[in-house]
């Protein structure tokens, strides 16, 4: 690549003869004689005006990208705080990190969205001694309202509030997009790689409440996620190790000698851990076996590895069962995987001086937590600790994952906050660039409001809450003569999907933070936000253009060649609800919290109905009930509505069915 | 066989019968020769090696160095070797119907009818016919009574004498100043010219297989009309040479029916300014036409855009990153980005569209080479610059080359009409329309119109105002036509000139009295007289009283008293030209000799000559009489004023002492330095009668005995100001 020396030597040529240029420029500058100051003066004019010609084509490209190009859906709330953060900056250069609110506006008469950004302005300017009046700064911020392709008009409102109205033709154009690309995510800055733990039950024990709730709301995230189109890996961080297994395995010996041959018929691996867990704490020498178990099992011996798959496989095939009803797909990844992976893991903290002893024990301090984590027992063992220290090592640098989420109980909170103040600490992660967060929900409440048991006491089993649900959604349809109009096999496919779906919903429908009542009652009532209602509305808009014989090919040139006018309050109404859906998924991507997406489908249900109650799609002669005329921008807002609802549903993890 | 078709083509020709000396011209055009040897092989396999006889080679002959479209070679040459074609006359019917019917197939029987297949006619039918048949009959073979059939009855039109179209050169030509009227020499060009929907008739055109359909929409949609345009560029003022090319394309439209648009050719968005598009419009105006729509290239920039993304997409245009330098001077290196996948030219060039390159960064570049060798002519390039019309719409803007014709496509023209200079466009012209199978027009390409003694170059005038040297684009020195309707040429005797140059391919270089000529013939008719003194000398008639006041009714065309008259006071004092006067040896006023005085009915005798103290004339006392009482007729009239106006008077002269001022060899200090000193000569205070005093800007008279003049917009009310157009006579120091 040519002499270095020579190199440097033209450069510094080059910059003796821009400094040359330069005095002689000074020295013309000092003698102002004659007009010819610069000559390049009129070249650099001429090329400041092209600049700012290109930089206005640039800009309005980058609109023209946001509303045409793409198919992905505009997010209308981020797109009006882009536009206000820009006229915020512009209004108030000199305040720092302003605040940005736009929220849509539920009143029609103050505007589509609204932006709130004054009064907290006005706040911040008067900590500083500044007294201004909010509603001179949001006259100040509307004045600078950048051009841009969605608002119509801004008028102020109130003490500095600014009412945002949007264009009609634009919002119609997005409806169209909608309708010709379908359900599609909003644009994402770049593909991310997720992964979820979740469901996470322990081996040999029976499934519980606590682990439907991970499972339902640990999957609907994946869901989530994987429409916005990240990288999701879905782990199962199952409780496969531990002194139990010794136990189980020492039973296992004496119960089925011949077990490395014949499989043991373990129909109740429930009654089989309480039998063993009894010998255990009433027989000495059974202990003694079941600690010496343990050591074989985790030298690898193939003898105990084999009765350790053994109980995993029954324990698997369990839990498979609720994983079908429930449609998860996941993959186990267990304690066991991260076995050999924690002494390194350990080895490292060592390593780095972060390890201390507390008789007998390792232990690690993380900044600004008060309880210690025990990386290693006294005797030498390994803690939940250790392998969730070690399972994150992996997810972050074997994974590179870029999004870590923990679906588990609130309980478990302080225990994931210690584990990742560590990996921090220790510099495994900078949480401003890698997100690692604990998900955690509240516990299952029986309508006594008590912890969710059995009439005897005993915890409830969650294939019987199932088959349950199974059979009160049954004796719903029925109530509802379902059985007298559909076949058997679309009233099954009704059955399972009403009370799957009404189980998961009632689950997602919550703030999960919050504890929840579990109750069949409530979750099948047709009334109100369930998932019974939402899917009797997903079912009934489906049909209307059935009913008027208009098939998907006609719905679909529709779309291409009729625009959707917004004329009706209603129309108008539903056409904005619908094109919340993008605001409505970043928000749970930012907080997690699927309730969010179930109170938008109840609020686009009920906007429906009453766009559906004032507009007709369809008229119809009275005497002959014939199809008179088809509006069909109607038809089209139906289309798009169920659209959104069964993308609604998908992340969800609610499958309508099209006859109920 | 073997050996003849071996035999160099030389000796195959003379085979066929063509003299040695015709064989020889054939080698040189290879096209002719190759198809010639394809024809005589083709009708040796007919007729055998020996078969081709004289008759035959000569039709042959004929046949190949006249067909045009090479796909029905084959088809004629078995007609005439089979003798189904036998005579001159039925190969130029056999010519005429492949020329007319360009897509396969041939209906065999219309053919065979139309050009007389297998008619033979006895000598005495021909006498029988001989005479009732046109004229061009007499010169042929015997004549296959359907080919009369086909040139149908004699009609009126056969029976008037057709007019000569007389083809100028530049080298010699011969102007006849009694021509033909305009629209006649249009209609006589017009001979020459397609009918609407008749595109694939005219030489070079090319024919796809989607031309006769779109030509069937182009004449459902025009139902035949003509359609032409006159498309200047808004970025200057049009001179003479434009004149020529208005009065062609609304001058063609109108003399056959068919209307004309003025299009402004606007895709250059840096030299665009609102005075030349409105001084464009009020050109064409005072020439006399009125465009049947004024249309903008800018108009079609969306459509333009749409057809290029499908040039692209079809392959025949891309994306090219060469620079602007890289392209310059002979042979410049092919683009390594012509192979690039039209995927890729698709995306780049909406990346173009929204501003993602720099200005010479891209460009779209289309896949042709053209008459003069350039390759691969750029179509789009990127310009931040906004435009007169479409504002900050786009960034990217299409080139004259990729504009026109696409603009004559979508507004139907049906001859597009362009300067002789565009010839070397002419197929890159076709190539787009058909690369894009939209409708082509005709490119019909005529000869210049240049003017020595004058420059009419935008740049070149800029320069002549910025050195002073004229006032302005409109100085009535100049050759706009501003400045000639400033000086007050009549628009008609602009017209007229035009259609004497004649509408022809050579250029035509024309002096500037040739144009003077056809405006004295105009201003003869149509500018009222009015006398006015230039340099006047005081002259007192003492022998009328102090007070008197006299009206005297001068005709305002002498030549037609019924055209109107106007009234000049006569009183005591008058003024007359110092040059009509002299103390001795003249035929005008001495002290010895009387003279009369025009339209007043006196004659007047010097009384007494006063003197200044110089010994200069500086008034005369006068005895006059009526010509009635003059003993003899006076020898001369001379007009007069009495009781005039002062006015300003501006006499022009050539502004250029050379006839080639931008001829190096001519003028080897270039054209500034070729300024006739002479050239503007101002009289501030001339006399004038006062019947101009009510004159309008551009008003035309003649001034008796001094010229033609016209109202100059400098005028105020309280002075008039006028230019001389041209002398009365053509001053033969001139010539």
């Amino acid at each position: 690549m040519g002499d270095p020396v020579a190199g440097y030597t033209s450069r510094i040529q080059q910059q003796e003869l821009e400094i040359h240029s330069l005095t002689a420029e000074l020295e013309s500058l000092k003698n102002p004689q004659g007009l010819g100051l610069s000559s390049h003066l009129d070249g650099l004019r001429e090329e400041n005006a092209k600049l700012k010609y290109r930089l206005n084509v640039l800009k309005r490209s980058l609109q023209e990208e946001r509303s045409q190009c793409s198919k992905t859906m505009m997010n209308i709330n981020q797109r009006l705080q882009e536009i206000f953060g820009e006229a915020i900056r512009e209004a108030c250069p000199d305040l720092e990190n302003p605040p940005l609110a736009v929220t849509p506006n539920q009143q029609a008469k103050f505007g589509d969205y609204q932006c709130n950004s004054a009064m907290a302005m006005a706040q911040m300017m008067k900590s500083k001694g500044l007294k201004v009046n909010p509603r001179q700064i949001a006259e100040n911020i509307q004045q600078n309202i950048p051009d841009n392709e969605l608002i119509e008009k801004t008028e102020i409102a109130g003490p500095g509030f600014i009412n945002v109205h949007l264009k009609r033709s634009f919002v119609s154009k997005l409806l169209t997009n909608l309708l010709l690309n379908g359900v599609q995510p909003p644009s994402l800055e770049s593909k991310k790689k997720v992964v979820v733990d979740f469901s996470s039950p322990n081996i040999a024990k029976e499934m519980h409440v606590g682990h439907l709730r991970s499972t339902i709301i640990g999957d609907s995230m994946c869901r989530l996620f994987e429409f916005l189109g990240y990288d999701v890996l879905r782990l199962n961080h199952v409780g496969d190790w531990g002194t139990q297994f010794g136990m189980l395995i020492a039973h296992l010996q004496d119960k089925f000698p011949n077990y490395l041959t014949v499989s043991p018929p373990i129909g109740d691996l429930q009654a089989f851990y309480k039998e063993s867990k009894k010998r255990f704490d009433e027989e000495e020498d059974f202990k003694k076996r079941a600690y010496q178990c343990v050591v074989k099992l985790q030298s690898k011996d193939p003898a105990f590895i084999k009765g350790w798959n053994l109980i995993c496989d029954v324990s698997r095939n369990e839990f498979q069962k609720v994983y079908n009803c429930l449609d998860i797909q996941i993959i186990e990844r267990g304690e066991s995987f991260y076995q050999e992976k924690m002494t390194a893991v350990v080895k490292e903290f060592e390593a780095k001086g972060l390890v201390e002893m507390d008789e007998g024990r390792k232990i690690v301090f993380a900044p600004g937590q008060q309880i210690p984590l025990t990386v290693v027992k006294s005797d030498g063992g390994y803690t939940y600790d250790t392998s969730d220290l070690a399972a994150l090592r992996h997810r972050l640098f074997d994974e590179k994952a870029d999004i870590i989420i923990y679906v588990t109980d609130s309980g478990q909170g302080t225990h994931f906050q210690v584990v990742f103040a560590a990996a921090q600490m220790i510099g495994w992660y900078d949480p401003n660039v890698t997100r690692v967060e604990h998900a955690g929900f509240g516990v299952v409440l029986g309508e006594d409001k008590k912890k969710f048991k059995t009439r005897s006491g005993d915890t409830v089993r969650l294939m019987d809450l199932l088959d349950e649900g199974l059979k009160r959604s049954m004796e719903k349809l029925k109530e509802k003569d379902r059985d007298k109009v559909l076949s058997t096999e679309d009233l099954t496919k009704a059955q399972r999907s009403v009370a799957f779906g009404c189980i998961k919903y009632a689950d997602l429908s919550h703030n999960r933070i919050n504890d929840y009542v579990f109750s069949f009652d409530k979750m099948l009532d047709d009334r109100g936000n369930t998932a019974a209602y939402l899917l009797y509305a997903f079912t009934r808009i489906r049909s209307i253009a059935r009913l008027a014989n208009i098939d998907e090919a006609a719905l679909r040139k529709a779309a291409e060649t009729t625009e959707v006018l917004l004329e009706h309050d209603k129309e108008w109404k539903l056409g904005k609800c619908l094109l919340r859906f993008p605001e409505i998924l970043q928000k749970i991507l930012d907080d997690l919290l699927l309730h969010t997406l179930c109170d938008y489908l109840y609020e686009l249900a009920t906007t429906f109905t009453e766009f559906y109650d004032s507009c007709y799609c369809i008229e119809k002669d009275r005497q002959t009930g014939e199809v008179v005329k088809v509006n069909m921008w109607r038809m089209l807002l139906c289309d798009a509505t169920a659209a959104i609802m069964a993308k609604g549903f998908d992340i969800l993890g609610i499958n309508p069915v099209s006859r109920m | 066989l073997a050996s003849l078709q071996m035999a160099d083509p030389l000796t195959l020709f003379t085979s066929i019968g063509l003299s040695e000396q015709k064989a020889k011209e054939t080698l040189k055009n290879d096209a002719l020769c190759s198809a010639l040897k394809d024809a005589i092989a083709q009708a040796q396999r007919v007729l055998g090696a020996a078969g081709v006889d004289k008759a035959t080679g000569t039709l042959l002959y004929t046949m190949t160095s006249r067909l045009r479209d090479p796909k029905r070679l084959g088809f004629l040459t078995d007609h005439i070797a089979q003798r189904k074609i036998c005579t001159e006359l039925q190969l130029a019917a056999a010519l005429e119907f492949v020329k007319s019917h360009p897509q396969d197939p041939i209906n065999q029987q219309e053919f065979e009818s139309l050009c007389g297949v297998g008619v033979v006619i006895t000598p005495e039918q021909i006498e029988d016919k001989i005479y009732c048949t046109s004229d061009v009959c007499l010169y042929c073979d015997p004549v296959p009574s359907q080919v009369l059939h086909l040139l149908g009855p004699k009609t009126e039109a056969d029976l008037e004498k057709k007019p000569k179209v007389t083809f100028h050169t530049a080298q010699h030509r011969e102007i006849k100043i009694e021509g033909r009227s305009l629209m006649d020499e249009l209609r006589g060009v017009a001979l020459n010219f397609h009918k609407p929907g008749e595109n694939y008739k005219t030489e070079g055109y090319v024919v796809t297989p989607k031309t006769m359909d779109l030509l069937k929409q182009h004449l459902e949609f025009t139902g035949g009309q003509i359609r032409t345009r006159f498309p200047p560029e808004p970025n200057g003022i049009l001179h003479i040479g434009h004149a020529k090319a208005i009065n062609f394309n609304f001058g063609y439209a109108k003399a056959n029916d068919g209307i004309c648009y003025l299009r402004y050719d606007d895709t250059n968005p840096e030299k665009e300014e609102e005075k030349y598009f409105t001084a464009i419009k009020d050109m064409v105006e005072w020439l006399g036409y009125k465009p049947y729509e004024i249309t903008h290239a800018s108009d079609n920039f969306q459509r333009l855009y749409d057809l290029a993304v499908d040039l692209i997409r079809r392959g025949h245009a891309y994306v090219c990153h060469q620079r602007g330098e890289e392209l310059k001077g002979h042979n410049p290196p092919p683009s390594p980005w012509r192979e690039r996948p039209a995927e890729e030219s698709l995306v780049l060039f909406d990346r173009m569209r929204r501003g993602l390159f720099a200005e010479g960064e891209a460009t779209v570049r289309m896949k042709i080479v053209m008459e003069d060798g350039k390759m691969d002519p750029v179509a789009y390039r990127i310009k931040y610059t906004a435009h007169h019309r479409t504002g900050d719409a786009w960034c990217i803007y299409p080139t004259y080359d990729y504009t026109h014709c696409l603009c004559d496509s979508i507004e139907n023209i049906t001859h597009s009409l362009c300067t002789k200079e565009f010839q070397a466009r002419r197929s890159s012209y076709f190539w787009l329309c058909n690369a894009l199978d939209v409708y082509c027009p005709v490119q019909w390409e005529y000869g210049r119109l240049n003017l020595t003694y004058t420059v009419v170059s935008k740049r070149k005038i800029i320069k002549l105002v910025e050195e002073g040297t004229v006032r302005d684009w409109d100085d009535p020195r100049l050759f706009t036509l501003t400045a000639l309707r400033r000086r007050g040429f009549p628009s008609e005797a602009i017209n007229n000139f035009c259609a004497k140059v004649g509408v022809t391919v050579a250029q035509a270089t024309m002096e500037p009295h040739m144009l003077e000529s056809c405006v004295r013939d105009v201003l003869n008719d149509h500018a009222p007289r009015a006398m006015a003194v230039l340099e006047p000398l005081k002259v007192t008639i003492a022998n009328l009283p102090e007070g008197i006041r006299n009206d005297v009714r001068v005709p305002d065309f002498p030549a037609n008293e019924f055209m109107g008259s106007h009234v000049v006071p006569f009183t005591r004092t008058i003024f007359i030209e110092q040059s009509d006067f002299r103390e001795k040896g003249y035929k005008r006023l001495t002290p010895d000799q009387p003279v009369g005085l025009r339209h007043a009915g006196y004659v007047i005798s010097v009384q007494k000559v006063i003197k200044d103290a110089q010994g200069r004339v500086v008034e005369l006392e006068v005895h006059c009489c009526s010509s009635n009482e003059a003993s003899e007729k006076p020898k001369a009239f001379i007009h007069w004023v009495s009781e005039p106006q002062k006015c300003e008077i501006r006499l022009y002269e050539r502004l250029f002492l050379h006839k080639n001022p931008e001829d190096p060899s001519e003028v080897p200090g270039g054209f500034l330095s070729d300024i006739n000193p002479n050239s503007l000569q101002v009289i501030d205070s001339a006399l004038v009668d006062i019947s101009v005093s009510k004159a309008k800007v551009f008003d035309k008279f003649q001034f008796e005995r001094v010229g033609y003049f016209a109202l100059d917009p400098d005028s105020t009310a309280d002075k008039l100001v006028f230019n001389r157009t041209v002398t009365l006579k053509e001053d033969p120091g001139k010539m």
